[in-house]
């Protein structure tokens, strides 16, 4: 019986003119590696106006303001805030000053080896509180909007619930709550982590740990494929100049403080405390049911670092009635920086906001 | 085995001789001492005025005499022997089990290779060919770690613990890591059999003629299986043992360090940590004392 054979001869040839390709396309690569790269991250202008240690306050102004409130931006600890304003064209900053907000972003920094003892009250009770207060003062409002990303829109939810008087709007981006999922391969290894063995040898959680535990999440995409895609389009000036953005934003991981890191770990990750409503801060219990206004809940169908089981059951949990699940569908990173999410969902965002400005 | 029998009856009758030389040599030498040789040898008694200033020397030549007659003992001759070839057979013993180790990992090797010709291997990461690493592992367990756990003494004590205490949680690191990426290679390893069990048996209508075709499918396999190993006990188990040995390295890095550090007269990690420590709760007390007085003025401003 005759079987199907691969055809060999025609892969080969077409491998022999790809080699051809490619040489030409490394000939035109060198002239764009030899010439200007406008490869900056984070270059929308902005004000520094304030700084407590080694937290900064960014501030944006719009051309023309449309919303009352200032809307304030939370990042997680274990990235850099610049994956909000990445590129011209793909900035969640530069597409929200144009809807007619007031945008403040907080820079976590560099965590030294000082700031290890940092608790997770220090980093909401404390500066986050702080910077809420400056907000609040600078504009005379009595409340701000609240926009977290990543953990650090589990940050805002948790500060939501515990200071509900000075928030306005709440908006959660890829925001994990409900920490006991078995779909996220990260919730799945954060389990069987030793956390305090982990803190004690190092104090802070090395950045280049974090880098290396976001590359193993799909080694083939990660590693091999996304590579190999720079090369077969190198010779694209855009393409190489976006490429080596993405890559600055993701090999810029800062430490993160170890006593944060352990909190994180043992009582969201491995006992998943907040949803229970069992998790203290500062010696207050954090109650969800206290996140009593309107709450916009945005997460993407093919998040495999925050899945989206993590993120919805958050709608459920509050006591705001005004609340809505936005499931998008994308990836974890590409909620940020897709064309989609710049043309569609901040516009929705604004628009969400300009309707609940009370 | 002969030719160390015969090393052995050759070296001992000129240990004797030169055993007798000697003791001849000091008992020349003990003659020429106020008669100490034959209070020595006898066991007599010597005048008092000599007495005094002989007692160190005589009883430093009766020691003497006495170790080397002893020495003279056949058995001891032969247990003297035995004691100087003790060193080169514990490192021929090394040499042997470490050989034995390398042999034995270098049959798992062969077996692994000829296992990969093969298209029809075990599917499933329950069957994980991790025996070369353990074989690695043993020699290491086995020679090398004992050797580095040998109890020290006097002032090496210390500094020689430490710096043994982190090469040996230096090799359980690399170990531990290379059993770590090991498992890594597992899917690359499974995905490139599936793929060529593809191309040995065919069976499609019209097999596509573009590399990249086949290269997107090989992605998609190497993927399900990284999604499957990563999900699997083995890696989650292998992956916390990995972070275990890099942070027990850490910390014995560290200690040697400090010990370096406090000898130059830096302050260590430890001390600088406990001073942070310090820092960050004087920190927050003068915060706490800061709002408080704020809340208090504002209320005051407000009444």
């Amino acid at each position: 019986m005759d079987r199907p054979k691969i055809p060999v001869d025609l892969i080969l040839a077409k491998l022999a003119a790809d080699a051809e390709a490619a040489k030409h396309r490394l000939e035109r690569a060198r002239d764009i590696f030899h010439g200007p790269l406008a490869t900056n991250i984070g270059t929308t202008p902005y004000e520094l106006v304030y700084q407590e240690d080694r937290v900064r306050l960014k501030y944006y102004r719009p051309a023309a303001a449309r919303l009352k409130t200032p809307l304030l931006l939370v990042h997680g600890l274990c990235n850099r805030e610049t994956l909000l304003d990445l590129q011209p064209g793909r900035s969640v900053v530069q597409t929200l000053l144009k809807a007619g907000a007031e945008v403040y972003l907080i820079e976590w920094g560099n965590p030294s080896r000082r700031d290890q003892f940092l608790t997770l009250d220090d980093h909401l009770n404390g500066y986050l509180d702080d910077i809420v207060d400056f907000i609040r003062r600078r504009h005379g409002v009595p409340k701000v909007n609240l926009m977290g990303v990543c953990l650090g829109g589990t940050f805002a939810v948790i500060y939501a619930a515990l200071h509900p008087g000075k928030i306005r709007n709440l908006i959660t981006t890829a925001a994990p709550t409900h920490f006991n999922t078995p779909q996220g391969l990260l919730h799945l290894w954060l389990q069987k982590i030793d956390v305090d063995r982990l803190v004690n040898a190092f104090g802070n959680l090395p950045g280049s740990l974090v880098n290396a535990a976001f590359l193993l999440l799909n080694p083939p995409r990660l590693l091999l494929d996304k590579y190999l895609g720079f090369l077969e389009h190198m010779d694209n000036k855009d393409f190489v100049e976006n490429f080596i953005r993405m890559e600055k934003w993701i090999f810029d991981s800062p430490d993160v403080p170890g006593e944060t890191v352990r909190q994180v770990i043992k009582d969201l990750y491995q006992e998943n405390l907040l949803v229970q409503g069992k998790l203290r801060l500062g010696g207050r219990r954090v109650d969800l049911r206290r996140v009593t206004m309107p709450l916009l809940n945005i997460y993407g169908q093919y998040d495999h670092l925050v899945p989206p089981e993590a993120c919805e059951v958050l709608a459920e949990m509050v006591g705001s009635r005004d609340t809505e699940n936005v499931c998008l569908d994308m990836g974890h990173v590409g909620i940020y920086v897709s064309s989609r999410f710049q043309k569609e969902t901040i516009p929705k965002i604004a628009a969400w906001l300009l309707a609940r400005e009370g | 085995m002969d030719q160390e029998n015969s090393g052995q009856t050759a070296s001992e009758p000129l240990l004797a001789a030169w055993i007798k030389w000697t003791m001849d040599f000091w008992d020349t030498m003990a003659q020429m001492g106020p008669g100490l040789a034959a209070a020595g040898r006898s066991g007599g008694q010597v005048s008092r005025e000599t007495a005094g200033s002989a007692d160190p020397w005589l009883a430093a030549l009766n020691l003497w005499q006495a170790f080397f007659s002893l020495l003279t003992e056949p058995g001891t001759v032969a247990a003297v022997f035995r004691g100087i070839q003790a060193p080169s057979k514990i490192i021929l013993r090394m040499a042997q089990a470490g050989w034995g180790g390398y042999f034995h990992l270098h049959q798992q090797w062969l077996k692994s290779w000829q296992g990969d010709g093969s298209p029809s291997g075990e599917p499933g990461y329950e069957h994980l060919d991790q025996d070369i690493l353990k074989a690695c592992n043993e020699i290491f367990e086995h020679d090398f770690r004992r050797l580095l756990n040998l109890p020290h003494l006097c002032l090496t004590d210390l500094p020689q613990e430490r710096v043994n205490r982190a090469t040996e949680s230096f090799n359980q690191f690399q170990a531990a890591m290379a059993e770590f990426i090991y498992l890594l290679y597992l899917p690359v390893k499974k995905s490139l059999r599936a793929m060529g069990a593809e191309w040995v048996n065919g069976g499609e209508e019209n097999p596509p003629e573009d590399f990249k075709e086949y290269y997107k499918r090989w992605l998609k396999i190497l993927e399900g299986h990284y999604m499957t190993i990563f999900q699997s006990a083995e890696y989650i188990r292998t992956l916390t043992h990995t972070l275990h040995a890099l942070e027990d390295f850490t910390l014995a890095k560290q200690e040697l360090l400090s010990e370096a550090m406090a000898t130059l007269g830096l302050p260590t990690r430890r001390e600088m940590d406990e001073l942070y420590r310090e820092i960050y709760l004087l920190r927050k007390s003068v915060k706490q004392l800061a709002r408080k007085l704020d809340q208090r003025e504002s209320s005051r401003e407000e009444g």
